[in-house]
This record gives structure tokens, C-alpha cells and sequence, in this order.
């Protein structure tokens, strides 16, 4: 039990000061990309120490505590004050079967710090861990289908309205590309599907499509742009938070950050190979092996080197998340549902059958060079499907035509 | 205005090509487009000034619009003939001139007193188009603070002596007209 909770308050920890400063690389990188400086004043408090401007979380946190909570009046106050809540839990307790790094050794300079290895997942062995995530990132949805709701305000309203259609159009290209990777590790456990990739290859040099719409959807479910419609500012003022205010806002704010983090931690753990890194560095079985080092330290430093690689593929993704913000325009919302049901859904199947198909053919026969050649097929997949996609697909918009006939407005001459 | 009036110019919607309709060319051009102003402002090419830290480029300081000055000619008297165009030209009405007879004999008038409010100044430079004499113009001073409404209207001394101080690094516009340069 103490293990447990020592995980938790670790993760717990480490995720919220990592959402923190993700908002400040968010806001700096924006920055960057627009020719600006950004944030960069900030540091170290009651003192002119700047730190690259390292202090902005700590100040954005006061000012979010010490704003005025206020409700208006005609909110539904306890669907109100539930929905950060929901949307709060849902992306907290998702971290739980989400692994960090592969295990830690049980033992310490000599002391015995457990029986076995120490998983690092704070709920480690859960055999439906993806099921898991997929159940509470439909909760988290929730959350925010009630801020809308309750606001009693037709922005956050219709914010709502399109995170719920989202969803439903986004679960299912999402669920596709992830059925690839489920069918190639055969576990729906997330450490499992790691080792499956270490051993095998990373699952996107091998489903390259699977990766391609598991990431698109990952952005939908994110609600990052392109796909942030709940919350697009342009047209919704804010979306499904327009109405809320202080800690409640920073809930749903820092809830944003999560998912994104979570987006990217399982774009890495399902098809970037999680803690693996070719080469040797970090070996390739769950259980550490110290390369080959009988001493403690080249165990606990392999167990470093392995968390190390996992969390810089996921800075790099994150990184990649926030370019991608400033380089595409939001899609308009039946663009959206095209690109859901025209675009991803039948990718999604391509992948999932070639999957299965080369999967058979290489599990079959069980030649090194077949699986070379599955995941040379894979490839040529990917482009056929993609060019034929965008061929069928049809591009009309719903822009003014000539045959449209405007209001006639008859001027009286005087 | 009809659908199909002939004064409309309908203006069809270009069709996408086949890298277009693959979305992925295009996709990576924006996103070289993007990694290019990352790299640029990570090299320091950001165009931000850091104010109170670095002072702003001005590129050029002869049209730049900041406080005003009254320029004095040759013999140190103040060029003004108070004529108030500059008064009437003004949009904000910060200009306040009260005409005397002049004590020179080269001219009728001249301003006893001269004052600019120059908090309600919009710095539009409408004054320093206006003048015929050239008496009045932007300098390039654009740190411009005080601790009261009061301090901020100049008076004709503050004004000449904003000539004083900003001569050497900013001439007079037209030489033909009396300019120092």
C-alpha cells in the first residue's frame, strides 16, 4: 500500500508541476513561433532573479487561487460546480494505468526496499488498462458536456454540444488505430505492448497508418488544435468555460494540459516504443537486466535511462503538439466530421484488416525477413490508402455560389 | 444587388490539385513555415523590444512623431508667428496661443504665450503640417511622463527648450525656410 501511494503522490507531483510548465512552454514556444519573446520575466519571488521567466507557473497558480470564484446567476450550481470536478478526476485518475518507465530494482545499496521489481505504473498489471483509459477519457468528456450545460449560455452550450460530437466521431478512428496495435502485442496492457515493441520494433515504423490516425484522433481528443471546436475563441468566446472563473476555470485549464499529456504519453507507449531505444541502451525485456552489471547502480542507472527516454519522446510529441497549434487553422465543424467519417474511419479499417493480414502472414511462417517485408507492405499501404483517400473524398464546401439567390432589395428612387 | 448582377466579380474557388487533396504536402509547408520562425526567434531575431531594458530603434528620427518643440531662427527669437493654423488644424484642440503684437519688425504677431496639453495631444503631426513657418515640430522624444495633469502642459518655455536639447540630433525639415542644417 505504501508503494501505491509513494507512486501516486510522485505522479501526482511530477504531472501537475509538469502541467505547470507546460503552459509556460505553450506560452513561450507561441511565442517563438510569432517573431515574440514571451513570458521571460518571472523568477524566483521577492527577488529581481530571473530564470528565463521560470517563476510564470507559480505566479499563474496565485493569481488563479486568489481571483474572485464567482457563479453567476443563472448557472445549474450543482452541475456547475461538478463539471471541473468530473473533468478534474477523469484526466487524474487516467494517469494511473499509464506507465512512467518500465520498473525500478527492489533493492537499494543493500537495502530491500520491496519483494520484486518496482512496477512504475501506480496501477500496475491491469490486463484492460487501455479500456481504462478509453472509459474515463469519455468521462472526462463529460465534464465538459456539463460545463456547457449548466452555464446556461448558448456559447458554452454549443461548446458542449460539438465536444460530444467530437468525441463520438473521434472514439472510433481512435479505437481503430489502436485495435492494430492491441492485435500486434496481444494485451491490452500498456508495459506489455512496450515490451511488444522493444522486441518487434516500434509499432510506427510497423502500422505507420495506424499511427497516423491514432495520432489525428489523438488531437481531436485532446481538443488541441486543429480540432479545439469546444473551445475555439474566435467563435465561442471560450467555449464550454466561458462562464467559469478561478480555481473552477484552472481545473478545467490544467484538465486540458493532462489530456494532452496523456495523448502524448500513449502516441508514445502505444507506437514510439515507450522506454525503448534501439542500440542496446535500454535493453529490451521488462525485467532489467543492468547490462549485464552485477552491480546495483548499473540497474537503478538503467531504470533512469529507460524513464529518461520515455520522457523525452513524450517532451518531443508535446513539443510537436504545440507546432502543429501554430501551423494549422481550426477546421470548420463539418470539415470535421468529413475528415471523422469520410477520411479517418475508413483509414482506420485499411490499417486494422492490413494489420491482421500481415500479422497472420508473418506469425505463420516466422522468418526474420517476412516481418521486414510486412512492415516494407505496411508502408506501401499507408500511401496507397492516402492518395486513395484523397482522391474519393469530395471537397465540396458550403461556400456562396453564384446559383445562390441572395435577399432582392428593391431601393426607392426619390 | 442580384446573384447574377453582371458588376459582380464571381471569383471561382481554385481546385485542389492532387497535393492538395493529399493535405500532407501542404501540411509540411506549414510546418517548415513554422519551424523557421522558431529557429529565427530562438537565434534572438524576435522583433520584441524589451522596453524599459533596451530602448527602441527609431529608424528615422526626422518623421518620427513624438513631443513637440518650437524652433527658435537664427538670432534665438521663437519662429512662431501666431497665426493659429496649427490651433485650427489641431483634431484634439490641445493647442492654446494667445497672439501679442510683435516687438520685431519683421513680423506682425507673436505668441505671448504658447501651451500644448500634451495629454490630449494625439500626436497626428496635423500641427507641424499646418505651420506655414516651420515653428513647430515632432521630435523623436516619445518617453514622455509626468506626476500630474498639470506638469504635462507645456508651456512656450518647455517648448523651446525641447528645441534646445533635441537641435543637434534632429535639424530643422526645410532649409529653405531658416533649418539649421
Amino acid at each position: 500500500m505504501w508503494e501505491a501511494t509513494i507512486k501516486i503522490a510522485i505522479l501526482l507531483g511530477g504531472v501537475m508541476t509538469a502541467a505547470a510548465y507546460f503552459v509556460l512552454l505553450e506560452r513561450r514556444v507561441a511565442a517563438w513561433v510569432q517573431d515574440r519573446i514571451g513570458p521571460n520575466r518571472v523568477g524566483i519571488p521577492l527577488t529581481n532573479i530571473r530564470v528565463w521567466g521560470l517563476g510564470q507557473p507559480l505566479a499563474d497558480g496565485v493569481k488563479f487561487i486568489l481571483k474572485e470564484n464567482f457563479t453567476p446567476s443563472h448557472v445549474d450550481r450543482v452541475l456547475f460546480v461538478a463539471a471541473p470536478v468530473v473533468i478534474f478526476a477523469a484526466a487524474l485518475s487516467l494517469l494511473a494505468v499509464i506507465p512512467f518507465g518500465s520498473q525500478l530494482p527492489a533493492q537499494l545499496w543493500g537495502w530491500k526496499l520491496s519483494d520484486r521489481p518496482i512496477d512504475l505504473t501506480v496501477a500496475p498489471g491491469v490486463d484492460a488498462a487501455l479500456i481504462y483509459v478509453f472509459a474515463l477519457s469519455s468521462i472526462a468528456v463529460y465534464g465538459v458536456i456539463l460545463g456547457g450545460w449548466a452555464s446556461n449560455n448558448k456559447y458554452s452550450f454549443l461548446g458542449g454540444l460539438r465536444s460530444s460530437a467530437q468525441l463520438v466521431a473521434y472514439e472510433i478512428p481512435m479505437g481503430l488505430g489502436i485495435l492494430g496495435a492491441v492485435l500486434v502485442a496481444g494485451s491490452l496492457n500498456l508495459s506489455e505492448i512496450i515490451t511488444a515493441q522493444a522486441e518487434r520494433g516500434w509499432l510506427a515504423l510497423v502500422q505507420p497508418l495506424g499511427f497516423v490516425v491514432f495520432s489525428i484522433a489523438a488531437f481531436a481528443e485532446a481538443a488541441r488544435l486543429p480540432f479545439d471546436l469546444p473551445e475555439c475563441e474566435q467563435e465561442l468566446v471560450g467555449g464550454y468555460h466561458t462562464e467559469y472563473s478561478g480555481m473552477k476555470l484552472m481545473l478545467f485549464l490544467v484538465a486540458e494540459f493532462l489530456h494532452m499529456i496523456t495523448a502524448a504519453m500513449l502516441m508514445v507507449i502505444l507506437f514510439l516504443g515507450g522506454w525503448h531505444f534501439p542500440g542496446g541502451l535500454t535493453g529490451t525485456s521488462l525485467v532489467l537486466d543492468g547490462w549485464g552489471g552485477q552491480n546495483d547502480f548499473w540497474f537503478w542507472l538503467q531504470a533512469a535511462v529507460r524513464v529518461l527516454v520515455l520522457f523525452t519522446k513524450v517532451f518531443l510529441v508535446i513539443v510537436f503538439f504545440m507546432l502543429v497549434r501554430w501551423t494549422w487553422p481550426r477546421f470548420r465543424f463539418d470539415q470535421l466530421m468529413s475528415l471523422a467519417w469520410k477520411v479517418m474511419l475508413p483509414l482506420g479499417l485499411v490499417n486494422f484488416v492490413a494489420a491482421a493480414c500481415l500479422e497472420q502472414l508473418s506469425a505463420s511462417f516466422g522468418y526474420a525477413w517476412l516481418r521486414w517485408l510486412s512492415a516494407g507492405m505496411a508502408w506501401i499501404i499507408l500511401v496507397g490508402a492516402w492518395v486513395a483517400v484523397s482522391l474519393v473524398v469530395p471537397t465540396e464546401s458550403n461556400r456562396p455560389r453564384r446559383r445562390v439567390q441572395p435577399l432582392e432589395v428593391h431601393l426607392r428612387r426619390s | 444587388m442580384k446573384a447574377d448582377d453582371p458588376q459582380i466579380h464571381w471569383v471561382p474557388e481554385p481546385e485542389l490539385g492532387l497535393s492538395g487533396r493529399m493535405y500532407l504536402p501542404i501540411y509540411v509547408q506549414g510546418l517548415t513555415t513554422t519551424f523557421r520562425h522558431l529557429k529565427d526567434s530562438l537565434q534572438g531575431k524576435a522583433v520584441t523590444v524589451s522596453y524599459p531594458d533596451e530602448e527602441p530603434k527609431i529608424d528615422n528620427p526626422l518623421i518620427y512623431r513624438g513631443v513637440h518643440r518650437l524652433n527658435k531662427d537664427e538670432q534665438g527669437r521663437i519662429k512662431c508667428v501666431a497665426c493659429f493654423l496649427c490651433a485650427t488644424a489641431c483634431p484634439a484642440h490641445c493647442i492654446d496661443i494667445v497672439a501679442e503684437k510683435s516687438p520685431w519688425p519683421d513680423r506682425e504677431k507673436y505668441p505671448q504665450s504658447f501651451t500644448i496639453d500634451e495629454l490630449r495631444c494625439i500626436y497626428c503631426g496635423m500641427c507641424e503640417e499646418a505651420c506655414p513657418v516651420d515653428a513647430i515640430e515632432l521630435t523623436s522624444y516619445y518617453n514622455l511622463t509626468g506626476r500630474s495633469r498639470e506638469e504635462m502642459v507645456f508651456d512656450k518655455e518647455k517648448l523651446l527648450s525641447v528645441y534646445d536639447a533635441t537641435k543637434d540630433r534632429e535639424p530643422m525639415r526645410s532649409p529653405q525656410l531658416g533649418g539649421t542644417v
